[in-house]
């Protein structure tokens, strides 16, 4: 049964249509990955998912449950997390404190939200340092985030989204702007995640795709255009042309 | 700097023989109605331009009541709290729906609202003339007429105050206003509904401006019209950021700045917020942090030297 399933989704802007009539069907304990070329309407399919903007048309459905037009802050309470393209930290919190107000939001009782000291929430703060540890940041859990490099703030990225414990993780280009170097990093990061998160990914490098992915479907002007294995994906005539083309000739 | 509550329990203790009690009185209550705004200021990065609303709010109904009614000292300052909360929970829920220079022009404007509403309810308040008679009832046999025992009183009160507005600073309250400030699309993404939480940070800051206003009430014995006004919500936002919105005891040392600069300079020059001027701009321009951040650089500096 699909953990994550979108129906008919669409949105436009104005006479602009980003999503377009996209049925999508991520099954439980998967990594699938979602491509297409810039403006293919990846992203926008990610901020329908997680509440950023309402559909204009169609529904989204999380564990059976129809979440459509759910907005953004009650997303993650259900156990769908994101991380961003561009680089979304807190940056003058320490790296610890940024995982963990991420851990607090979706911790079982906010008992003492106005009263009892941070650091006596043992629960939480085990949690965060879990999810530093889960990208190998902890060693610098007391830096601040701005202070950090480019490619461990993107390690960052990704432990705000686990720190809420979520069920589905949907992951917006991790390894953009990282190095070849980096770029390794990210991909074994993201594989040790495999089998404990459902997992969208969206990504352009596709070699992190092909290595990863167990279901790929590809994006094309807002339509999905075709769904597979990384090995059906490679051989298909029609996302050969649509956009491994370029590649591929 | 590593215990700053010491040095501010050492500044209560001595601030009466370097002042008048009422001046330290004034000192200590305008700093109660700063760490209100700056945990809108400061923590969550809003900038209200209309503080006075709460502290004027709970200033003429704490003031009405006790002027007709003879409530008790713990009464009024109670009504205080909450009207100040209350009054705040109208204007965030219309102001936290904006942001940016609308959430502003909102505070000014509803600000303006009561300030008018103020000025024509002549029978109430007493319009420009303000409202008189405002008692200072006795608590426990203590008789607070007394100059040097309404300091006491009001002194406990604000380090009470600033006790209370640590502990909400270092909630998780605090950290959520923090990550706020820093980055709101992904405190919402995280899972934080971030106008509930600016409404929160309103009416908690709400109810501190509400205390102080009650305080003020009973220290000069009337509510003046100026206490709902513009003018006083500019104040308190200036006096923050002299002292140093980034800090928690900021705003104490901009009122002790703000009050005492204005109390002595006013006698002598009566164009002296000229000055207050002069300091503004040398801190916008050289030292955003304030007071807070001037005297951490000259710290730093020294130990160099040394």
């Amino acid at each position: 049964m699909a953990l994550l399933e979108t129906r008919e989704l669409s949105k436009s802007f104005g006479a602009l249509t980003a999503v377009n009539g996209v049925n999508l069907r991520v099954a439980a304990g998967t990594l699938h990955s979602i491509i297409g070329p810039n403006g293919a309407g990846k992203t926008t399919l990610f901020n329908l998912l997680t509440g950023q903007f309402a559909p204009s048309g169609g529904r989204i459905l999380f564990d059976g449950r129809d979440i459509t037009g759910t907005r953004a802050h009650r997303i993650a309470h259900l156990g769908l997390a994101r991380s961003f393209q561009r680089t979304n930290v807190f940056p003058a919190f320490t790296l610890l404190d940024n995982v963990w107000v991420a851990a607090f939001a979706c911790s079982r009782s906010w008992r003492g939200l106005l009263w009892k000291r941070t650091d006596h929430y043992a629960e939480v703060s085990a949690q965060a340092r879990q999810a530093l540890s889960d990208v190998a940041l902890l060693a610098k859990q007391n830096q601040l985030a701005r202070e950090i490099s480019h490619g461990e703030q993107r390690q960052l990225e990704l432990a705000i989204a686990l720190a809420a414990g979520p069920r589905v993780l949907l992951l917006d280009e991790p390894a953009a702007g990282l190095s070849p170097e980096e770029t390794r990093r990210m991909v074994a990061l993201v594989r040790s995640l495999k089998g404990r998160y459902t997992i969208v990914l969206i990504e352009h490098k596709m070699d992190i795709i092909m290595n990863v992915s167990d279901r790929i479907s590809v994006m094309h002007f807002g339509s999905l255009i075709a769904e597979g294995t990384p090995a059906e994906i490679q051989r298909n005539p029609e996302v050969r042309r649509a956009y491994l083309g370029g590649i591929a000739a | 700097m590593k215990h700053p509550a010491v040095l501010v329990i050492a500044a209560v203790v001595l601030l009466p023989l370097a002042v008048r009690p009422a001046i330290a009185s004034e000192i200590w209550i305008f700093a109660i109605f700063g760490l209100g705004l700056n945990l809108l200021l400061g923590y969550t990065g809003l900038l209200s331009f209309g503080q006075a609303t709460f502290f004027g709010s709970a200033a003429y109904v704490a003031g009405y009541l006790l002027k007709y009614y003879g409530i008790a000292i713990v009464t009024a300052l109670g009504v205080g709290v909450g009207i100040g909360a209350l009054s705040a929970l109208l204007v965030g829920y219309l102001c936290v729906q904006r942001s940016g220079l609308y959430f502003i022009m909102l505070t000014f404007a509803l600000n303006q609202l009561f300030y008018f509403i103020a000025y024509q309810w002549t029978s109430i308040t007493g319009g420009e003339d303000g409202m008189p008679g405002i008692p200072r009832p006795a608590l426990l046999g203590i008789d607070f007429r007394q100059p040097l025992a309404y300091y006491v009183l009001v002194s406990a009160l604000f380090l009470l105050a600033l006790w209370v507005m640590k502990r909400i600073v270092e909630s998780p309250l605090g950290k959520i206003l923090q990550a706020i400030r820093e980055n709101e699309v992904r405190a919402e993404a995280v899972g934080y509904n971030v106008p509930r939480f600016k409404l929160l940070a309103f009416v908690v800051g709400g109810a501190f401006s509400g205390f102080a206003g009650v305080l003020y009430a009973m220290l000069f014995g009337i509510v003046p019209l100026e206490a709902i006004g513009f003018v006083f919500s500019g104040n308190v936002v200036f006096a923050t950021l002299i002292g140093g919105s980034g800090s928690l005891y900021g705003p104490i040392i901009g009122s002790v700045v703000f009050i005492w600069l204005s109390e002595s300079m006013s006698v002598m020059w009566a164009r002296w917020p000229l000055l207050l001027g002069v300091a503004f701009v040398i801190i916008v321009l050289f030292f955003r942090g304030g007071v807070v951040e001037a005297w951490s650089r000259i710290w730093r500096f020294s130990k160099r030297a040394s």
